[in-house]
């Protein structure tokens, strides 16, 4: 069952996804809105990036189990091997499958647009790394 | 795809507002139209907030 399925998760769509959704896609052009898609127990958000000169496309999937587990994030658009980068060009934003206590996903505070932001800022020490071969951040602790 | 790169400039003022993002939460700013990095602000009123990564902890 998803959270699709449950009335808590139908109550959080409602409330807090689709309004951040809405906000963000408000002064949006319509190449940089976020749409939205059902896939199995869970969504698919699609959407592009331009935070320099390269435009990315990129997709965030909330699991069934979201927001428990965090969403996840991919780069559709094909990237050079880069650190903070994981299998099927997922960028590591939350400490994927780590414990919950080690976890930085918060889903009391964020929200799906939280993801697709936090993939913007990546996507800009990306766009530093790869001309500089250093990641600008330092790794978190 | 064809990368088009950050000249010098571009490239300085980028680390530089990551870092301040980094270790003071200085605010990143997205151009609400096209998603381009514009800028950087100390406070930002929330209703812009969902414009701005005051603070993403994230992996890296």
């Amino acid at each position: 069952m998803g959270f699709l399925d449950t009335e808590p998760g139908k109550r959080r769509l409602l409330a807090v996804e689709v309004p951040a959704v809405e906000r963000y896609n408000a002064d949006r052009a319509p190449a940089f809105r976020i749409t939205v898609a059902r896939a199995g127990g869970g969504l698919v958000l699609s959407y592009a990036l331009m935070p320099c000169h390269n435009l990315y496309r990129l997709e965030t999937r909330l699991l069934s189990s979201y927001p428990i587990v965090p969403p996840e994030t991919r780069v559709l658009t094909p990237l050079k091997h880069c650190p903070h980068l994981l299998e099927g060009q997922t960028v590591c934003l939350w400490r994927q499958g780590s414990m919950r206590a080690a976890n930085r996903w918060d889903a009391s505070q964020f929200t799906c647009v939280f993801a697709v932001t936090a993939a913007w800022r990546w996507l800009l020490c990306y766009e530093v790394w790869h001309e500089t071969g250093e990641w600008p951040l330092p790794e978190a602790r | 795809m064809d990368f088009r790169p950050l000249a010098e400039l571009e490239r300085r003022s980028v680390i530089t507002a990551l870092r301040g993002n980094g270790d003071r939460g200085v605010a990143l700013l997205m151009d609400p139209k096209d998603t381009r990095f514009v800028g950087t602000a100390e406070e930002v009123p929330d209703d812009q907030v969902i414009a701005a990564v005051k603070s993403v902890p994230c992996h890296y």
